[in-house]
């Protein structure tokens, strides 16, 4: 037991866990007492410096740190054996690991926990809101859910999802053996469960969870309960994740490409996560300042949003969209390279436009930074900001807009599989579009005063985050669950899933344009008499909706246990991570690639991607069957 | 399945040496993107200050809360010194002057830590709270995360002295870089007290 205090794992981080709480209310209790206050014992402060120092300990007990302090220590380091590398069993996903298809794995899993979770807030309240009047839950607890349920479904799920899946993805896919910064990316990834469980345990806080949405709009978020708390310093920890996995990515795709890889001959969802982590770099620091400026106001009395104090209401605004809204295409530019991807493979033909792919993920970086006042429409900011911000809206419609020709292009006259992912990504591209009209309709600044803060607000995000960039991620895992798993999934519950989530996302999320555009508020825990026979449709489509989710959940159990197994190429992709055994070997590679051309070239006679060195015998009868024999119009892989 | 991956991993068993797609080293370019995460962090802070003195036209400061601009012009002068102390260090490394490379860190870290305790003193004189106003939030926050900056830098070069008075990094083109990639970070505090005192103090 001693031994086992002492070496990184659960029982060290559960010792350290709570020392870290015992610290906090030793430093809070003992400064107030030699400071002459005498011995107080307030909670609230205990509290805030205990969600600052608990999930620290707890990274420390569970070992995100041990190498590094080592070094600190200044004794001499080990050089690093890569033993822990690779996962043998379940049990070493709850280890802090350096490999990036384990953290892949994990990151993937551990946000569709949130996801699920987030789901059933949202299943709650639609309860809620089946019939007009009050009937589960009072005000508060609605307010409550509908912030958590935000703040699961955006910091915990979609942001790092989507880091998930590169992790895994894109170190094999530009020809590198692991991130640049291996320990980095684990630190990163356990960060994520630090964030999320603030989130759900600020539910247990005295007055409740966090009730100001996931925007916290100050002041009133300076004065709401404790539970605000928790949603300052859970983004802080979200967001750190978030910034060292960019770095990371912007390293690994910029020092690490295999040789020959120029920047144009490198896959599309390299690109999107170049743009991503771009976009994250720069732009998720502002909400971290803007929830410290909050975090200031409660715990240090500061007078950042109280106007009588000379402080500013709207500049807690402008500092949060000015991340939130290139958020929004950090949840969906790496989905739009993970369609590329797919198409491609699907349609047997080469990306349309691959170069005009490339910029128009830059253009949307370059103008994603210059719109954010458009969700300030109704805010007291300076009128003449509004007319430039509809102008730049409607303007980053015009690279978006070249993306979905370009996959068309890529369609035109294919030779389209229709296996899950492909359907997946057809669904995405209506439903995006969808989303992207009823945005630009939302540009128009008179039509976003009529409509600001109705259920159509909600139509539109919704169509952008779940139809949008929640499919690319279903996508995504389909695409790449054989490479991941080694197995494949099973094809006709792959297919369940998507029709019975398309047809029920649509009739739950359809009808609030309607009740928006009549006027139903927002965030409102109770509504008008007339919106009932809508709000019950739209309450028991969102739980057929929810139960849709099982049917992906049992495909994925099911066929990871106990699916057939995977080739390495089922999909006769050309892109190296589809050239290395299934699941891949332990370092990737025995010899990193050599690429040649394009990544894209199917159907084109004789085109290469990578070229591998000869494989040794013993390898050649577990890989050696990917890239010789692949033929450009294959039959789909049995499933 | 587990068998064939197994047998798999045994003639894997060396990790390939990646690719150097780009001449910069990767450490130092780490270090480069997280300078710019935190400028835009110090920028988020500079957003508030502009809404609260230009967007809104709060004097600056208030009433009775005078800031002391000459022991800040001073304090500047000991901070930018040390990025002088820091450079070198680094070129004393770089040469094999073991000497002028541990004076130099030293200097760094006496400059560095006398920078920050007479910031905490100034904290202490000043005779105003941050709970004051809103523009004494905006300078707390602005100075107290540019004092945690400093601290962490600290930390930061008291760990590389100490591996320098125990022999470690040398004039080799990969053993110094644990010199220089803290020197980068050491020069970004340095910069950035440049904007924060010139828009806090100065302007």
């Amino acid at each position: 037991m001693a031994a086992s205090l002492r070496s990184p794992g659960w029982y060290r981080a559960a010792l350290w866990t709570a020392i870290g709480f015992v610290f906090a209310f030793a430093l809070v209790v003992g400064i107030r007492a030699a400071a002459d206050f005498g011995v107080v014992v307030q909670w609230d402060s205990i509290i805030t410096v205990a969600l600052v120092t608990m999930p620290i300990f707890f990274l420390y007990g569970i070992g995100c740190f041990d190498t590094w302090l080592y070094w600190i220590s200044g004794r001499p380091t080990k050089p690093d054996d890569h033993s822990d590398h690779g996962a043998h069993s379940w049990k070493d996903y709850f280890k802090v690991n350096t490999d990036h298809k384990v953290i892949g794995i994990q990151y993937i899993v551990t946000t569709f926990f949130f996801f699920m979770i987030g789901g059933l807030f949202a299943m709650i309240f639609r309860a809620e809101l089946l019939q007009p009047g009050m009937q589960f839950i009072d005000a508060q607890t609605f307010n409550g859910l509908f912030s958590a349920h935000a703040a699961l479904m955006i910091f915990v799920f979609m942001v790092p999802v989507f880091a998930g899946i590169a992790n895994y993805v894109l170190p094999l896919m530009l020809g590198a053996p692991d991130m640049a910064f291996p320990r980095l990316n684990a630190l990163s990834f356990w960060f994520l469960p630090c964030a999320g469980i603030m989130f759900l345990a600020s539910f247990l806080a005295p007055g409740g969870a966090f009730a100001t949405g996931w925007t916290a709009y100050a002041p009133l978020s300076d004065q709401a309960p404790l539970g605000q708390t928790f949603f300052s310093m859970g983004v802080q920890f979200a967001g750190a994740s978030s910034i060292a996995t960019a770095i990371n990515f912007l390293v690994t795709i910029i020092t690490m490409r295999a040789p020959g890889m120029t920047f144009w001959r490198m896959p599309l969802l390299g690109w999107a996560n170049f743009a991503t982590s771009l976009l994250v770099v720069l732009a998720t620091p502002f909400i971290a300042g803007s929830q410290f400026m909050i975090l200031f106001d409660r715990a240090l009395g500061m007078n950042f949003f109280d106007a009588a104090q000379g402080g500013d209401t709207v500049m807690y605004q402008h500092v949060f969209w000015f991340y939130s809204h290139p958020a929004v295409y950090i949840m969906v530019l790496p989905g739009f390279g993970i369609i590329s991807e797919i198409i491609s493979a699907n349609a047997r033909k080469p990306v349309f436009g691959y170069r005009m792919m490339a910029f128009s993920l830059l253009a949307i970086v370059v103008l994603g930074f210059a719109v954010w006042a458009h969700h300030m429409f109704v805010a007291p900011m300076q009128n003449w900001i509004r007319i430039p911000m509809m102008f730049t809206t409607m303007l980053i419609a015009v690279p978006t807009g070249v993306k979905i020709f370009s996959w068309l292009g890529t369609m035109w006259r294919g030779v389209i599989h229709l296996r899950t992912p492909m359907i997946w990504a057809l669904g995405f591209m209506t439903m995006f579009v969808l989303g992207g009209i009823s945005g630009v309709m939302l540009a128009v600044v008179p039509f976003d005063i009529a409509v600001s803060d109705t259920y159509f607000v909600v139509a539109h995000f919704h169509y952008v985050l779940f139809g949008g960039s929640l499919f690319t991620i279903f996508a995504g895992i389909y695409h790449w669950f054989p490479k991941m798993t080694g197995r494949m999934y099973n094809e006709t519950l792959g297919k369940w899933h998507f029709w019975t989530t398309f047809i029920a996302f649509n009739a739950t999320f359809a009808p609030q344009h309607l009740v928006g555009l009549e006027g139903m508020p927002r965030r409102v825990a109770d509504y008008a008499e007339q919106f009932a026979a809508w709000n019950m449709f739209i309450s028991i489509s969102s739980f057929v909706l929810g139960a849709s989710m099982l049917i992906f959940i049992y495909n994925m159990v099911y066929s990871w246990r106990s699916g057939p197994i995977a080739p390495a190429n089922p999909w006769n992709a050309h892109t190296l991570e589809w050239q290395v055994s299934s699941p891949p070997p332990i370092f990737n590679f025995d010899d990193v690639p050599t690429v040649v051309g394009h990544p894209y070239e199917y159907g084109v006679p004789g085109a290469r991607h990578g070229i591998f060195k000869e494989p040794e015998p013993v390898v050649a009868a577990v890989a050696g069957d990917s890239s010789t024999t692949s033929t450009d119009e294959g039959e789909p892989a049995p499933a | 399945m587990e068998a064939a991956s197994a047998a798999h991993a045994e003639h894997h068993g060396h990790m390939p040496v990646a690719n150097a797609s780009a001449k910069i080293n990767r450490e130092y370019f780490g270090m480069v993107l997280f300078i710019v995460s935190e400028i835009m962090l110090f920028a988020s802070f500079f957003t508030a200050y502009f809404f609260i003195r230009v967007v809104q036209g709060e004097p600056w400061m208030p009433e009775g809360q005078e800031l002391p601009v000459y022991v800040a012009m001073a304090n500047s002068a000991i901070l930018f010194s040390s990025s002088a102390t820091m450079h070198w260090a680094l070129e004393g490394l770089k040469h094999n002057n073991r000497k002028a490379f541990k004076t130099g860190l030293v200097l760094t870290l006496i400059l560095g830590s006398t920078f920050l305790g007479v910031q905490i003193s100034e904290y202490v004189h000043l005779g105003f709270l941050p709970k004051d106003s809103a523009q004494a939030s905006v300078f707390f926050s602005l100075t107290g995360i540019h004092g945690a900056h400093v601290a962490v830098g600290l930390i930061v070069l008291a760990t590389v002295t100490r591996r320098a008075f125990k022999g470690h990094y040398g004039p080799e083109k990969d053993k110094h870089w644990g010199v220089e990639i803290p020197g980068l970070y050491w020069h970004f505090v340095d910069v950035m007290w440049v904007f924060v005192f010139t828009s806090l103090y100065l302007l």
